[in-house]
């Protein structure tokens, strides 16, 4: 008893309180009498009925580090080796970045900075952030951190801009007497990246977000 | 078959994926959308568009792809030389080597994935145009939302405009057609991927 703590406004009620559980893959909401069996599938899509994603922390953590260490190399190693036209030689992402930028095409370069560096970094820090937060179980700025997660998942995938770059790049540029161009290793290590990071993205349960002192007695 | 029978669902009800906040559904009139009151998430929208309309936007989704792939996006030239690079046959020379995983995740998220995307919703879309229910359509539809995130017809579109300025530094470009019903393409996907999930569940019951 004591004092009625009431309902406050601001704290809506959630499904993990009320016995409600939503499938993830097609938000059909399931009462689970009395618990969830460990092998429940959704009545209305089949797919497995889970609480939260397992192992969401972990794999996100596994899957981001994974991201990092592939970050390095991509970076220092040559994406694309153009000949003839081109000048002939080997470009890394920034160095690409540094000419278009040195031919005043200023706004290309931004783009590929954003798309190439800034994205991946954003979402390293980005899922560091939310990973040790749901860690440390820090009740501050739920909301806000569920909209850093939505703006995770959705600059994710632009990041395959520069492969794409590279690969049409090389794709036209054959000719053996003016100029060819090809794809280097770089571009491996940073096709990587995305992959990784898109996955670790992928794997994190925002709703962990919410689930720990969130005063509705969990 | 016990378990499905003691699990009763609450389809009057909304669960908001990222916050797993709970709402009453509500149906939502014209222009209009439904927010997660907790992390403000879009959880619903209105459906301004009939089956027949969306059937419609995928039939020349499916023939924009085919022309997308058919014709050349973008063809280059020097002194004389000439050569063209379609969707398909951006990913082909780097099949050899380390470089064939990046053409692989080329292949898969600008060829394959959107390819699939389309047949799912042209299979889906014309038979609930009969008011009848498609077969595997709950397979279908959760194939359908799996993909979405891999599949980058947009990211494509880009990259190929950056590839046009890049290479019209150093050697003389024409866009192709290809280019053309690439970006068309991606503007009636954009289209199609505002109809929320639970709009696509709705046709369950529309054609039940």
């Amino acid at each position: 008893m004591g004092s009625p703590k009431g309902f406050r406004v601001s704290t809506p009620v959630r499904a993990v309180t009320l016995g409600l559980l939503a499938c993830q893959t097609c938000g059909l909401v399931v009462r689970r009498s009395p618990i969830l069996a460990a092998s429940s599938s959704c009545p209305r899509c089949t797919a497995l009925l889970r609480e939260r994603r397992p192992g969401s922390i972990e794999n996100t953590l596994a899957w981001l580090l994974a991201g990092v260490i592939l970050y390095i190399p991509s970076n220092l190693l040559p994406v694309i080796y153009v000949t003839g036209v081109g000048g002939g030689e080997e470009s890394t992402i920034l160095r690409g970045v540094l000419e278009f930028w040195k031919s005043g095409a200023w706004d290309i370069a931004a783009l590929i900075f954003t798309a190439s560096v800034a994205v991946p970094a954003t979402k390293f820090l980005a899922l560091g952030v939310l990973i040790w937060t749901v860690h440390r179980d820090s009740s501050r700025a739920r909301r806000q951190r569920t909209a850093l997660y939505r703006l995770v998942e959705i600059i994710g995938y632009w990041s395959m801009l520069d492969v794409v770059v590279v690969a049409l790049t090389a794709a036209l540029l054959n000719f053996k007497a003016f100029g060819t161009a090809e794809p280097r290793l770089g571009i491996v290590f940073f096709c990587g990246v995305v992959v990784t990071t898109m996955i670790a993205a992928l794997s994190f349960d925002p709703r962990l977000i919410w689930d720990k002192g969130c005063g509705d007695g969990h | 078959m016990t378990e499905r029978q003691r699990m009763s669902c609450a389809r009057e009800l909304l669960v908001c994926p990222h916050c797993d906040a709970v709402h009453g559904a509500v149906d939502l009139r014209r222009h209009e959308l439904a927010a997660c009151i907790g992390c403000g998430r879009v959880l619903a929208r209105h459906r301004s568009l009939s089956v027949d309309q969306l059937l419609a936007i995928t039939v020349a989704a499916a023939l924009l792809f085919l022309i997308a792939n058919a014709y050349p996006l973008m063809a280059i030239e020097v002194g004389g030389l000439h050569s063209e690079a379609t969707v398909w046959g951006t990913a082909l020379p780097m099949l050899h080597g380390w470089t064939a995983w990046p053409a692989a995740v080329l292949a898969l998220t600008m060829f394959i994935l959107p390819l699939i995307q389309i047949a799912l919703l042209l299979w889906l879309l014309s038979f609930a145009r009969f008011g009848r229910r498609a077969p595997g359509f709950c397979a279908a539809l959760a194939a359908l939302h799996r993909s979405r995130p891999w599949s980058m017809t947009e990211v494509f579109l880009l990259g190929a405009l950056v590839a046009i300025v890049k290479l019209s530094s150093w050697v003389h470009v024409s866009p192709g057609m290809g280019i053309w019903a690439l970006a068309s393409l991606t503007i009636l996907l954009t289209v199609i991927s505002m109809v929320e999930r639970e709009s696509w569940w709705a046709l369950l019951k529309v054609s039940a």
